[in-house]
């Protein structure tokens, strides 16, 4: 990663000169995480994409606006997570379950899952090493079912398969790697909490 | 257990009954609606995370006459190595001491590429013919034929470049090579370039105008492709590995002498016997070194020891006989390790000692 610095900071130069090589080089870097983001929210895949689509779009438009890498981050999550919360308030996420009490329901908490997110410029790099150490630190097996599952998308079958384990087993080690995550971040959760509830 | 169907519901795995539970059983306390709050915030904020691969390559991984470690794919390139027995171009005093990328111009200026943020190189009408950015430089633009300027890039142990000809042509530079190019290619003319040291190419289409690489003995006429060649002054072979397209090997004094490559074939030309040969490869074991790392496959300690020698930039002396015979099979990811690192672990299965002075390092016998 130290290899890239150089050439990430020589691309933001020239992406906020207007240079369409470098907003490729963001593009590429960023989308399928933002596409990611957006699909935990409105569950569809090409709607995601479109969300994405146009946050660039606007990242583009606003180059001028942006004063550092991180401020690329800021703006893309930032406007995914308000696009995403408009779409949920006007309804427009497809049903996913037969029951639309608890379509209702799913809209409710990722509402308030998404207004108590915050993508500010500081926290974002802070919160990046933070994640990335955390991940790092879960026990190897542990770590491997996770990056397969969050990073590559795999079905849990999948992945019991390419380890050679069960699928008990897969599913243990998600629950293990998510208590284990939630226990490192959960500073920099409560802290946002208690922002969000202090406001 | 309630955590297992949270984890299911975020990987829209579970069934609607399960769904159903959840909700329930979030709206049963605030403590609970918290919790689940909590886990999908994690689970949403990972994306914000740097790429993670799944490999889980230790840093170094290097094992002596073992099977071989997996290597990475690749899309396609094609690698020469070429070994002259002398450099095809002068070494002005001056860079062969330089530790910095050097650029002679067309003009004979010389310009060192530091670590400057962007720079515009102009030709001596003052027209933009290029980028410069700390690890590359990118040329666009067609001259006349008659104006036609060469360029020299000069690599040193230690570092690698990259180049983007006027043509579109990228070329990935290793440690210890030069570059002779135009600054932009003629509007008639061939697409011609020298090359000694080591070189990655992806070369553009361009039927009427061949791409041709010279390394003194061997020219490399390519078809619109990608490949990697290999022509280290201080080896007396060329090696030439395609990966994709076609390319056509010959002996630049006699071009009946020649040798047309396939995807995944290697040519070697040795320069004693003017005899190629060819052979079926692995490209991507080849083109590592343009992913930053280095791969061995039963390679004898002494080829280790170049390698190193230009990849990191120092000198190693090495009296110890039983090392010299081993065979050692692996990948060295370049960016994360130091050559102490790779010494602790060859030492690991074949002990020796070595001392360190400035950038020298001697390799002596394990006492008894």
């Amino acid at each position: 990663m130290k290899i890239n610095s150089n050439t990430e900071s020589t691309h933001f130069e020239s992406f906020k000169e207007g240079d369409q090589v470098a907003f490729a080089y963001f593009y590429d870097q960023y989308f399928s995480k933002i596409q990611a983001f957006s699909i935990s929210f409105i569950y569809d895949k090409e709607e995601a994409e479109n969300v994405t689509q146009e946050a660039f779009l606007h990242l583009w438009e606003n180059r001028s606006n942006i004063d550092s890498i991180n401020g690329i981050r800021s703006f893309l999550y930032t406007y995914t997570k308000s696009k995403c919360l408009n779409i949920i308030r006007h309804n427009k996420v497809k049903d996913r379950f037969k029951d639309d009490v608890l379509n209702q329901k799913e809209r409710e908490l990722d509402t308030e899952i998404l207004n108590s997110i915050s993508f500010d410029v500081l926290e974002l790099t802070e919160l990046e090493h933070l994640i990335h150490g955390s991940i790092n630190k879960l026990p190897p097996k542990t770590r491997e079912v996770f990056i397969k599952k969050r990073f590559e998308q795999k079905k849990n079958v999948e992945i019991a398969e390419e380890m050679q384990v069960t699928l008990k087993a897969v599913e243990a080690h998600m629950t293990k790697a998510l208590k284990l995550l939630r226990n490192s971040l959960s500073d920099y959760i409560t802290i946002i909490f208690l922002f969000i509830y202090n406001n | 257990m309630i955590s297992d169907i949270i984890y299911k519901y975020l990987s829209n795995e579970a069934t609607e009954q399960e769904v159903q539970r959840l909700f329930e059983w979030i709206e049963a306390s605030e403590d609970n609606k918290k919790h689940f709050i909590n886990i999908k915030k994690t689970w949403v904020i990972t994306t914000l995370s740097e790429t993670i691969s799944t490999e889980t390559t230790p840093v170094i991984n290097i094992k002596p006459k073992s099977k071989a470690a997996s290597y990475l794919k690749y899309a396609a390139v094609f690698l020469v190595l070429v070994g002259l027995t002398k450099l095809a171009f002068d070494y002005n005093q001056k860079t062969k001491l330089s530790k910095e990328i050097v650029l002679e111009l067309g003009d004979g200026r010389f310009e060192y590429i530091t670590k400057n943020n962007q720079t515009a190189l102009l030709n001596d009408k003052g027209n933009l013919i290029a980028k410069k950015f700390p690890n590359q430089i990118i040329y666009f633009g067609k001259v006349k034929d008659e104006e036609v300027l060469y360029n020299t890039l000069k690599v040193p142990y230690g570092k690698t470049f990259r180049l983007t000809l006027s043509d579109g042509s990228v070329v990935s530079l290793n440690s210890g090579t030069t570059l002779r190019y135009p600054e932009q290619f003629g509007i008639n003319g061939n697409r011609k370039v020298y090359l000694t040291g080591e070189a990655f190419f992806e070369v553009t289409k361009d039927k009427q105008h061949p791409f041709i690489v010279n390394t003194n003995q061997v020219d490399i006429e390519v078809l619109g492709t990608k490949f990697n060649v290999s022509a280290y002054p201080e080896t007396p072979t060329v090696n030439s590995t395609l990966v994709e397209g076609s390319i056509l090997m010959s002996e630049t004094n006699n071009k009946s002498n020649a040798i047309l490559l396939e995807p995944n074939q290697m040519a070697t030309w040795f320069s004693h016997s003017k005899k190629m040969i060819i052979k079926a490869v692995d490209p991507s074991f080849y083109t590592a070194w343009t992913k930053g790392e280095l791969a061995f496959k039963d390679t004898p300690f002494s080829t280790i020891a170049k390698i190193i020698q230009r990849t990191y930039d120092v000198e190693i002396i090495n009296e110890n006989s039983d090392l010299a015979k081993q065979n050692f099979t692996g990948t060295i990811k370049i960016s994360e390790s130091s050559v102490e690192n790779i010494l602790e672990l060859l030492k690991r299965d074949t002990p020796f000692n070595y001392s360190i002075n400035k950038n020298t390092i001697t390799i002596s016998n394990f006492p008894n």
